[in-house]
């Protein structure tokens, strides 16, 4: 069976899976949805109650009757790099590439449906809780009584996008921020607004789930930091164990979002628990790997070949486990 | 009024990416331009930065 690997050219993150499918001599075709239909050459049939369907980029060709696994990787909008674009060119190619895709008979990782339900921020904290993570005290608003009310309450707490960065605009970053309870939120009523307690940390966390296999690696946080996405710690990430406890939890989280691919954010306390920050269910992987050697671009290619999802928990961390 | 999370954003110092390498049709990933893999290379991977958890930011948000 084949793999389709949806993303971008400059992508090498996904090289890394790549290397390793052409390693294991899995046929794979690798193409970005933004490439259709100049770079890319669809079609599907469907005739006399059956369905077939090809697509041909790179000089190769992948047949939907021989389509094992979808990799939803860093896709660019169907049709974006089209000679003359549109949001109608657009609409229509997604229509085409999608719906042939989601006809076949392929495993996903992760399926657009599930994805797009994924990212949305006050979903994952309704999972996280339900799936027996600690998740901080969180309020998303557009009532600044209710957003002062939460910061009198919890005293420190920080503000931070559920969606990231506006679009359009390069030129800005938004950090994760500790407020406190005499900010001005007035302008909560200009947007909802997110607010979350905040966990004084020892500790990043970033687990990576890939299929029934968890990679965990570890960052010192330096005193007071805040976002560890933003800033030199002079430490760098080191392989941990999973606790128990949290592989359970991140079983049932990924049971019930339905994702093959998960990558979740912690903040370990003083005490050493590991605070449910968020998951992304497409978040990045190669730096991890790069600096730990953790063999998660491995994981996923194997998730990729396979016919079906491996049986049972591996986890993976410094000591195994 | 601009929404309270906005008050929060920083301006970030874009600096130019060049990137050394450059995609390869016939093998599907990124080459260096001695035709190694660029994944052949972890140091320069990190050294670019492209695979940090921020390296999407601008155009997808779940990093």
């Amino acid at each position: 069976m084949s793999v389709l690997i949806l993303t971008s050219e400059e992508d090498v993150t996904a090289d890394m899976v790549v290397a390793e499918l052409h390693a294991m001599g899995t046929p794979f075709l690798r193409l970005d949805p933004a490439d259709v239909p100049d770079k890319v050459v669809l079609s599907a049939h469907y005739a006399h109650g059956d369905f077939d369907g090809h697509l041909s980029a790179n000089g190769q060709v992948l047949s939907m009757e021989g389509l094992g696994a979808v990799w939803m990787r860093r896709p660019g909008e169907p049709a974006a790099n089209a000679a003359h674009p549109s949001p109608w060119l657009t609409a229509e190619a997604r229509q085409a590439l999608f719906g042939m895709l989601f006809a076949a008979n392929a495993r996903w990782m992760n399926h657009p449906r599930n994805a797009d339900r994924a990212r949305l921020k006050p979903w994952q904290l309704r999972v996280a809780h339900l799936s027996g993570f600690a998740v901080p005290p969180t309020v998303f608003t557009t009532a600044p009584r209710l957003a002062r009310q939460f910061a009198e309450e919890h005293r420190e707490v920080v503000v931070k996008s559920a969606s990231g960065p506006p679009p359009g605009d390069p030129g800005l970053s938004l950090p994760t921020t500790l407020i406190g309870p005499d900010a001005d939120f007035s302008a909560v009523a200009a947007g909802p607004t997110l607010l979350q307690r905040y966990v004084p940390k020892r500790a990043d966390i970033r687990l990576t789930c890939v299929g029934s296999r968890l990679f965990a690696a570890r960052k010192t946080a330096a005193p007071d930091q805040v976002d560890g996405r933003y800033g030199d710690t002079e430490h760098a990430w080191e392989p941990v164990p999973v606790p128990e406890r949290v592989s359970k939890s991140v079983d049932a989280y990924v049971a019930l979002a339905g994702l093959a691919y998960a990558a979740f954010d912690f903040a370990e306390d003083e005490d050493g628990i590991w605070w449910f920050l968020e998951c992304n269910q497409g978040g990045q992987f190669g730096f991890i790997e790069l600096e730990t050697g953790l063999p998660i671009a491995a994981a996923v290619a194997l998730w990729l070949s396979q016919r079906k999802p491996l049986g049972h928990r591996q986890v993976e961390g410094a000591w195994g486990a | 009024m601009r929404p309270f999370t906005l008050n929060y954003a920083l301006p970030t110092r874009l600096q130019p990416v060049v990137t050394p390498y450059h995609f390869d049709a016939s093998l599907q990933l990124n080459v260096l331009s001695d035709g190694r893999p660029a994944v052949s290379d972890p140091e320069l991977l990190m050294a670019v930065g492209t695979t940090t958890s921020t390296a999407g930011s601008q155009t997808h948000f779940d990093d």
